[in-house]
């Protein structure tokens, strides 16, 4: 009986494999199956706009719509001022589609260790490969700076890092320390997508293992929970994005109090007439 | 302790302990933020629509036990 369960574990790569090469470039699984996967929602997102009118009829146009919606309404919300929020949407809105797509066709059966070309795996999730999520972390993260840059001025946007004066030191310090976890954000935004999706896939992987010839059984729930937690992630990169590029725009709009603003009495030279 | 350590595959308990030490902490945290999520609706049910940003929360925390669940392929 143990003897079943000792001789192989179940197949884990946590790393993409390469399939072919051009030139020096190797073509690894996971940038195989990004392309399909681009290719696939190029066409649905032209075939609903091709179909959208007024009162949309079919479910898929439904859908995608109810998807723009949900994200229209997040950017909206996060920012103080509406009409400059438009210009962000569709980026935004984008980058849902493209990580959900991408997660989620990466749970479906066939992809993994199904098919092998020399060996290697032929299809893995785009999102599955920390390459792929740290380019999609620094360019989400180089359009909100060069966003948020252009919307406040370059000496607003390094004066939102320091609380007060930068000439006293500890305020200088602590404006470094803003700067340094600032520049954490793509680590932690690209890291946490890869190890979400990967984690999962072996979670599944393991179960479906240990489950032997009920692995369908076994596997099932573990599924279930990756496909929300894939749709989960998707949002909460979105939502940290905007927040992200909110925090800096709003900064810039803020009214800063003045001595004319502050009543008599608080600034201290109230006069007592008896 | 030598001979312990050539005769038992010590990589396997370190594992062990790596996994299980690294997902106390997020296990707590993750804890907090729904007990304090439930607090909140129970007190005023309009606080019903802050599920989205106590998620967001939720995610936060999580990163530290998948970088736990993460470090044991690296250990041999």
């Amino acid at each position: 009986m143990f003897g079943y369960f000792a001789d192989s574990g179940p197949v884990v790569h946590i790393t993409s494999l390469p399939l072919f090469h051009i030139g020096p470039l190797a073509i690894t699984n996971s940038i195989f199956y990004g392309w399909v996967c681009s290719a696939l929602m190029c066409s649905l997102f032209i075939l609903a706009a091709r179909h959208i009118t007024l009162n949309p009829k079919g479910g898929l146009i439904q859908v995608v719509e109810a998807g723009v919606e949900f994200i229209r309404n997040l950017v909206e919300t996060s920012f103080e001022d509406k009409e400059r929020s438009y210009k962000y949407v569709p980026y935004f809105v984008t980058l849902f589609f493209f990580l959900l797509m991408n997660n989620w066709l990466g749970l479906i059966p066939g992809v993994g260790e199904a098919f092998s070309v020399g060996g290697n795996p032929l299809l893995r999730a785009f999102t599955g490969d920390l390459n792929a999520t740290l380019a999609i972390g620094l360019v989400t993260m180089g359009y909100v700076y060069y966003s948020s840059v252009k919307e406040s001025g370059v000496k607003e946007y390094f004066g939102h890092f320091f609380i007060g004066s930068p000439l006293n030191p500890l305020y200088f310090i602590i404006g470094l320390l803003e700067m340094l976890t600032d520049a954490t954000r793509v680590i932690s935004l690209s890291l946490r997508l890869f190890l979400n999706v990967t984690i999962g896939e072996i979670i599944i992987s393991v179960f479906s293992y240990l489950g032997g010839f009920i692995a369908p059984l076994t596997a099932v729930p573990f599924t279930l929970i990756e496909i929300f937690i894939c749709a989960l992630q998707a949002y909460i990169f979105v939502i940290l994005s905007v927040m992200y590029l909110a925090i800096a725009v709003n900064h810039s709009t803020e009214e800063h109090l003045t001595d004319d603003a502050i009543p008599e009495t608080i600034n201290g030279n109230a006069k007592v007439t008896t | 302790m030598l001979i312990l350590a050539s005769t038992i595959n010590t990589a396997i308990i370190g594992k062990g302990l790596m996994i299980g030490g690294g997902l106390i902490g997020p296990a707590i945290g993750i804890g907090i933020v729904g007990g304090s999520y439930m607090q909140a609706v129970g007190r005023n049910p309009e606080a019903t629509k802050f599920l989205g940003q106590a998620l967001v929360f939720v995610a936060i925390i999580e990163l530290m036990a998948l970088l736990a669940f993460a470090s044991i392929f690296i250990v041999k």
